[in-house]
């Protein structure tokens, strides 16, 4: 079992916090979570454990924006503050963070939750207690739970869906011919996620999926894959899309290139890329042997292309306040990635909702976030996709991005034919 | 410890008794715990499988799998519930708990049938497997996989206490069984030592003759009528007498 329910309160920086004692107190009653001088969210994600990666590299790019935005005024006076608690990608104890977040600390809302099976286990909690007016904002989940009824109406994405990640992938090996397509994934609700985006994209084209294996959640890259390699071969797949998190992906890449699965393999954005890379390249010389087969989706632009004005600026705020991981909750070293497609992420999923603060007014009320987000129409991001919500439309972005290892690091990828046919 | 002879059968018939008391309470606890374990564990998976097919109609009919998989996820938790998979009323599996695949018997089986049926899964273990239909079958069904094995060990652990039970008892028993069988005996070795100093014409030690020949029961009667049959052969002379009796008269 994961460590749970450690927490910190990040302050970010002397100036916001003298900023807020110097704002003027309104006197009246206001939304939890809001006080004269903060903003408090609430986040659980993994923090340790095999995927610790991921949730350490999103609360690092959220971190980077949160900190520029309070040392230059915070939100209309008020710094925000990012409370966070550790759930290790387990279920349980995501719910008790929410229970505890939601009751105990009254947050203003939650953001940056990390994971399928921890998110969809959430939202029924969204639900009973919606007299609450509690949203769940940009989850670092593709799945559908938390896009369509019932509990859509409770949670707002900016990230493009698994679904739209997989019929991408999907579109692109059948261009190059490669149709027969099986799934290697995580045996629970994200797993299934991606598994049925695969399966519905395929069924557009008149296929199925060929072969289909399973790891359980929490496997490390010292596991064996072997058993699931060979499950695959036996189908004879043109290629393999991947729907988990990054040590058992990497695991099953090693694998599959030592027993001599010689097909592309895919991985949708939360697999975590440059986590992946690492644990392939780990102590080995010839880490192209297994990345030359790679293909990655993303929900984000490359993080090297600095001609994209918000890749720029988090490049430029990642260099200039070096965002730490959350020492206190971790269990296992950690060695932070300069750039990440997961840190660009969470640095956007800051920047979206500062915007939406913003738009509250200077006295932020719960009830007023659902009009705040949907008055968000074409707005720009600064990836070069404009950005909208509506009643119908829970999810900002649609964009996805394919990306391979070239020199070592991941680069966009325009040509499948070239690389794959 | 000594087994007096007259009793030896009488305990070798304690012995045997005490084992086919052993082997046939277990073969009767083996099978009602079998009995009543097997039937709670189908009537426990058949509840849980019907809760799932409930609770399924309305994610199936929105195709979110995404949430069918979070419910099984959480009923796979359940002590004893080795495997769950959903099938479309076409037997498509739409979701299921198997790591790391789907096994061949399970593919190769038929998914729309609900019958509870014996499994063996090769690397897995044997299971009994019950369905339950979603709205009545036409939406699909789920199918839940109970381990068997932990019904064996539960069996293998209430025979284990049984047995170790029989053993204390067995030992107890052993040890009352030969102390009791030696206070009855001592009478009779009594009446035996008394008899064996008449017939030698020795003078029996007064404290214990008199002891003896002062019990109202069989042994008493016995050492009685040895004592009888002794003086009367004396009057009749035909024993000589020893120098001891001499001396007496």
């Amino acid at each position: 079992m994961m460590p749970t329910t450690r927490r910190r309160v990040l302050q970010y920086g002397l100036t916001g916090c003298l900023m807020g004692l110097g704002s003027t107190s309104l006197g009246a009653t206001m939304s939890s979570g809001v006080t004269d001088s903060e903003i408090v969210l609430g986040m659980s994600a993994a923090f340790s454990g095999p995927s610790r990666g991921l949730g350490i590299e999103l609360f690092r790019g959220a971190s980077a924006y949160f900190e520029h935005v309070n040392r230059n005024g915070g939100v209309r006076g008020r710094k925000v503050v990012l409370k966070i608690y550790d759930d290790g990608y387990q279920p349980d104890p995501a719910v008790k963070n929410t229970l505890t977040l939601m009751l105990e600390d009254e947050v203003f809302a939650l953001f940056g939750y990390v994971g399928t099976p921890t998110v969809t286990r959430v939202l029924p909690m969204l639900k009973k207690f919606q007299e609450r007016q509690i949203y769940l904002f940009f989850p670092f989940t593709g799945a559908q739970p938390q896009r369509e009824p019932p509990y859509g109406a409770f949670a707002f994405n900016l990230r493009a869906s698994y679904r739209q990640e997989t019929a991408g992938l999907v579109q692109n090996f059948v261009d190059i011919g490669r149709r027969r397509i099986a799934v290697f994934y995580q045996a629970d609700a994200y797993g299934r996620s991606g598994w049925a985006g695969v399966r519905q994209a395929l069924r557009h084209y008149g296929e199925q999926i060929v072969g289909e294996a399973t790891y359980r959640r929490g496997s490390k890259f010292t596991g064996v894959m072997r058993e699931q390699v060979e499950i695959l071969k036996a189908s004879r797949p043109d290629a393999v899309i991947c729907i988990g998190a990054y040590a058992a992906c990497a695991a099953f890449l090693r694998d599959a290139v030592d027993l001599g699965l010689q097909v592309p393999i895919a991985n949708v954005s939360f697999v975590g890329s440059e986590n992946l890379l690492n644990l392939i390249n780990q102590g080995r010389d010839d880490g192209v042997r297994y990345t030359a087969h790679l293909v990655n989706s993303q929900v984000v632009p490359s993080y090297h292309d600095t001609s994209i004005p918000a890749v720029k600026q988090y490049q430029e705020l990642m260099a200039l306040y070096a965002p730490s991981a959350p020492q206190e909750l971790l269990t296992e070293s950690y060695t932070p990635f300069s750039h990440s497609f997961v840190s660009l992420e969470g640095f956007l999923d800051a920047k979206m909702m500062v915007e939406i603060l913003k738009r509250l007014g200077d006295r932020p009320e719960k009830g007023a976030l659902e009009d705040a987000v949907f008055s968000i129409t074409e707005y720009d991001l600064g990836i070069g996709e404009a950005v909208s919500f509506g009643p119908e439309r829970r999810q900002g972005l649609q964009k996805v991005y394919y990306t391979v290892v070239d020199e070592d690091r991941f680069v966009p990828l325009y040509n499948w034919q070239n690389r794959f046919a | 410890m000594k087994i007096p002879k007259l009793f030896r059968k009488t305990l070798f018939g304690v012995f045997f008794l005490f084992g086919v008391i052993g082997v046939s309470t277990s073969l009767l606890c083996i099978y009602t715990v079998d009995t009543h374990l097997s039937k709670e564990y189908e009537a426990n998976s058949k509840g849980i499988a019907k809760t799932i097919a409930d609770a399924s109609v309305n994610i199936l009919l929105n195709s979110n799998l995404t949430a069918l998989q979070s419910l099984i996820d959480q009923f796979v938790e359940i002590q004893g519930v080795s495997y769950i998979y959903i099938t479309s009323e076409t037997g498509e599996i739409l979701a299921h708990t198997f790591v790391p695949g789907i096994p061949e018997e399970i593919r190769a089986g038929d998914a729309t049938s609900t019958t509870t049926v014996e499994r063996s899964l090769p690397g897995k273990g044997d299971f009994i497997e019950v369905g339950s239909p979603i709205l009545a079958g036409v939406a699909g069904a789920v199918h839940i996989g109970m381990d068997t094995g932990l019904i064996a060990l539960k069996i293998q652990r209430a025979i284990g206490q049984q047995i170790y039970l029989i053993c204390m008892i067995f030992v107890v028993g052993v040890f009352a069984a030969i102390w009791f069988v030696n206070y009855a005996a001592k009478p009779v070795d009594g009446v035996l030592t008394f008899a064996v100093e008449l017939a030698r014409e020795q003078s029996a030690d007064g404290g214990t003759s008199s002891k003896l020949l002062a019990r109202n029961d069989e042994a008493g009667d016995l050492a009685r009528l040895f004592l009888h049959f002794s003086q009367v052969t004396d009057v009749q002379g035909t024993r000589p007498q020893s120098g001891s009796d001499r001396g007496k008269e």
